[in-house]
């Protein structure tokens, strides 16, 4: 190793902190000679030495480092940190600095301590974990919205089934083991849903509402599901409002219904007489409600009473056992009552009964708005036209499902495998509405829908309702599924009176129900003018769809408004209302409802019968 | 024979180093070791019958609050871009990283390194944004520091980028 000695002490001195470091001087042509002891961690070979070879890093630092030798001035000037191989092992974190001490071109270069980059180390190590951690929860998440997909889908033919059996004429023992299908299937299925929940949590997908409600709505709601059961108990329930706290809220009603149901449901298992009730109370905090569900049951030791809202975790793992329930319904309750940022907790005397009580930030709101009722009246049992129904599922057992369902209803059903045969059937046929299975070999359901909707504005006709039949019951899937063009969706398992209720709403008969041509008739002196008037209605439908093609609501609007206005005065209030319609939508530019309503009013101006009176 | 400077440049905790060792000495430690500032080494090869000296500049990865130090990329012939396919984020980061380099040094060959081809499986970057970046003409390839696939090709790709820039000159 090259060492020197000299006369350093003057130059080393006046840059304080370099003891250790090693001090070279420039002796030109970019040379250096160790003017200090060299440590053990830079081994020179050659004096002088070109740095420049030794730490091509030096080139970095070359122009700032000759300005400060220049300087007549004492100066200095340190560079960045970089890192080099130790001989010994390791590594060794390096600085140098130009001085001009003296008047000497001095390069000095110093090892930092180690210990200064361990936090930054720490601080990668954590978020390097911290990600990982996220993806194993990531693919936890995605691991089980398959399976739900999986598990749902056969449970769809089981407890469709056995609803479809239960309508037939059933022995009482028969029945009976209907009954048990049926129960278990929903007990299964409500599990199957209890860990989505907690999946949803876990993966930040599960999103709060936040709309008008009432609150003893939603309590009544809640003791509807345990009402029967609380019954036949014999057990009191009871709601105790205060009279302070708002009849009306902002927020989630279906998730606090959810944890009012969860720990209801809960309080009922280990409760065998007495009474269970619900109090609300304004909590200390603003806008803060405290909700109570105390029961006169079993009540819980003081030292299981923490771990009850961890994920399956319920006091005793007996209890599991004894009175069923996997402690999912707790882990979740606590979840969404800190979505609404509040806090559960529970409070228990053993052979007394628990009060569990959570908190959550719930506004004083508005009634709630009315919930928009399909404009008919008219069940699809009650229907006397036929309803075109395409039904594509790839699973032989669902078809047979559906069909069945469908059996006894006005609907004439077509049958697809996959989404290539749908569309085979969907360019060859009109249909009123398509039943779309998601998941399908050959083709998707996506991709299928897709392929209807291009079909569609090729023929430029009115979008056919397209309903997708789902297992999957995360929330990008309503999002995925808008994006393809469906217009609603069903989660599997779906039960009779749910997809007859999806159908009635939809499905709008105009494919298989031609509308018989009307015939209206034109009041004596009116006979001159009428017809004149139907004709300039039927040559104006050209003039909507060049306005639609052009984008030009405003057109159409004014049309449209000009149509309500007259149609009724010259004995059409069929063209008024249709007025009125393509009026509303051009105001609200949607062009697929204009495109459907044009040619509802195309068919009608061009098959309208008139009868003159005489 | 010809030397020329090349930047290992993305987020931090994306494989730079260990592409490095990998290439450099062939070996690779799963121990996650943070680069501190810069570190310097030197890859020999031969690329088309030329000689080429290869000083690799692997430099400390992006992070919040401490960006890469673009000025330090001066003087480079070209660069890796280095992604963890794991992580979507330190796709953002390389693109950033990109710009900035052809904003400040200007336009140099470079090739990105979709690092953590082993774990393949469970990429968060999916095979769209990668097409959308082929699409723009960049150059994408899958490597693994741990098991060495693509590494030697990005090498030997890149080498023929600079030598081919090099000819071009002539």
């Amino acid at each position: 190793m090259a060492t020197t000695s000299g006369a350093v002490q003057s130059p080393l001195s006046a840059v304080p902190g370099l003891l250790g470091a090693a001090v070279f001087e420039e002796t030109g042509n970019g040379q250096f000679a160790p003017i200090s002891t060299l440590p053990e961690w830079l081994p020179i070979a050659d004096n002088p030495v070109n740095l420049g070879d030794q730490f091509p890093v030096m080139e970095l630092f070359r122009d700032e480092f000759e300005a400060v030798w220049q300087q007549p001035e004492p100066a200095r000037c340190e560079s960045d940190i970089w890192t080099e191989a130790d001989p010994r092992g390791g590594e060794q974190y390096l600085q140098a600095l130009a001085s001009n001490a003296g008047g000497r071109r001095l390069l000095i270069i110093r090892a930092l301590p180690q210990e200064t980059f361990t936090r930054q180390q720490l601080a990668h190590d954590l978020e390097l974990a911290n990600e990982r951690a996220e993806r194993a929860t990531r693919a936890k998440s995605d691991f089980l919205a398959v399976m739900s997909h999986e598990i749902r889908t056969p449970l769809n033919a089981i407890i469709g089934m056995a609803d479809v059996l239960a309508s037939t004429g059933l022995t009482p023992e028969q029945k009976k083991c209907v009954e048990v299908f049926q129960r278990n299937g929903v007990n299964l299925l409500n599990l199957i849903n209890d860990i989505l929940d907690v999946s949803k949590v876990e993966a930040g997908k599960l999103e709060l509402e936040s709309v008008n409600f009432e609150l003893r709505d939603v309590i009544a709601r809640a003791f509807e599901v345990i009402e029967i059961r609380a019954t036949q108990k014999g057990l009191r329930l009871l709601r105790e409002i205060a009279p302070e706290v708002p009849a009306y809220l902002v927020g989630d009603p279906n998730r606090l219904r959810q944890v009012m149901i969860n720990l209801l449901g809960n309080s009922l298992k280990f409760t065998e007489r007495g009474s269970l009730t619900v109090r609300v109370e304004r909590d200390a905090q603003d806008s803060y409600l405290r909700f109570a569900v105390a029961d006169t049951g079993i009540g819980i030791p003081q030292d299981k009473l923490g771990r009850l809202f961890e994920t399956f975790s319920q006091a005793d793992s007996s209890t599991t056992r004894k009175y069923g329930g996997t402690g999912l319904g707790l882990n979740i309750s606590k979840r969404i009552v800190e979505r609404m940022n509040g806090r559960i907790w529970v409070e228990s005397k053993p052979g007394e009964g628990s009060t569990f009580l959570f908190t959550a930030l719930l506004p004083a709101g508005g009634p709630p708005e009315e919930q928009v009722l399909p404009a008919s009246p008219i069940t699809l049992e009650q229907s006397t036209e036929d309803i075109g129904v395409l039904l594509v599922d790839d699973s032989e057992d669902n078809r047979f499902l559906f069909m069945a369902y469908l059996k006894d209803t006005p609907c004439i059903v077509d049958l697809a495998e996959n989404g290539e045969e749908a569309v085979r059937l969907f360019r060859q046929n009109q249909y009123d509405v398509v039943l779309m299975d998601v998941e399908m070999p050959v083709m998707d359901g996506y991709t299928a829908t897709r392929e209807i909707r291009k079909i569609e504005s090729t023929r430029q006709d009115a979008p056919t309702p397209v309903i997708a039949l789902t297992a999957h019951a995360m929330a990008d899937m309503a999002d995925k599924a808008r994006e393809a063009g469906f217009s609603g969706h069903l989660l599997k398992p779906i039960r009779r009176a749910v997809l007859l209720e999806a159908l009635a709403a939809h499905a709008k008969p105009t494919h298989a129900r031609q509308p018989a041509a009307c015939t209206v008739s034109v009041d004596a002196g009116m006979e001159d003018i009428v017809p004149g008037y139907l004709e300039k209605r039927r040559v104006e439908i050209d003039k909507y769809r060049q306005a639609l093609a052009g984008g030009d609501f405003e057109s159409i609007r004014m049309m449209g408004h000009k149509l309500k206005g007259t149609g009724g005065g010259y004995g059409f209030p069929v063209l008024t209302e249709i007025g009125g319609k393509l009026e509303e939508l051009a105001l609200a530019k949607n062009a697929e409802g204009l495109r459907a309503k044009i040619e509802e009013l195309a068919q009608y101006v061009n098959s309208v019968k008139l009868e003159f009176k005489r | 024979m010809v030397k020329k400077k090349v930047c290992m440049l993305g987020s931090f905790g994306v494989g730079k180093t260990s592409l490095v060792m990998r290439s450099v000495k062939s070996i690779f430690d799963a121990k996650y070791h943070t680069t501190v500032g810069v570190k310097t080494d030197t890859k020999l090869m031969v690329c088309n019958g030329r000689e080429l000296t290869i000083m690799l500049w692997d430099m400390a990865g992006e992070e919040t609050g401490a960006p890469v130090k673009i000025n330090q990329v001066r003087g480079a012939a070209g660069y890796f871009l280095v992604v963890d396919g794991l992580r979507k984020a330190t796709l953002d980061v390389a693109l950033s990283i990109q710009q900035r380099v052809e904003g400040e040094v200007g336009k140099l060959p470079f090739l990105l390194l979709a690092n953590k081809a082993d774990e393949r499986e469970q990429w968060e970057i999916d095979d769209v944004a990668w097409n959308d970046l082929r699409q723009r003409g960049w150059t994408i390839l899958e490597t693994s520091a741990k098991t060495g696939v693509g590494v030697e090709e990005a090498f030997t790709q890149l080498a023929e980028s600079l030598l081919k820039g090099e000819d071009g000159n002539d």
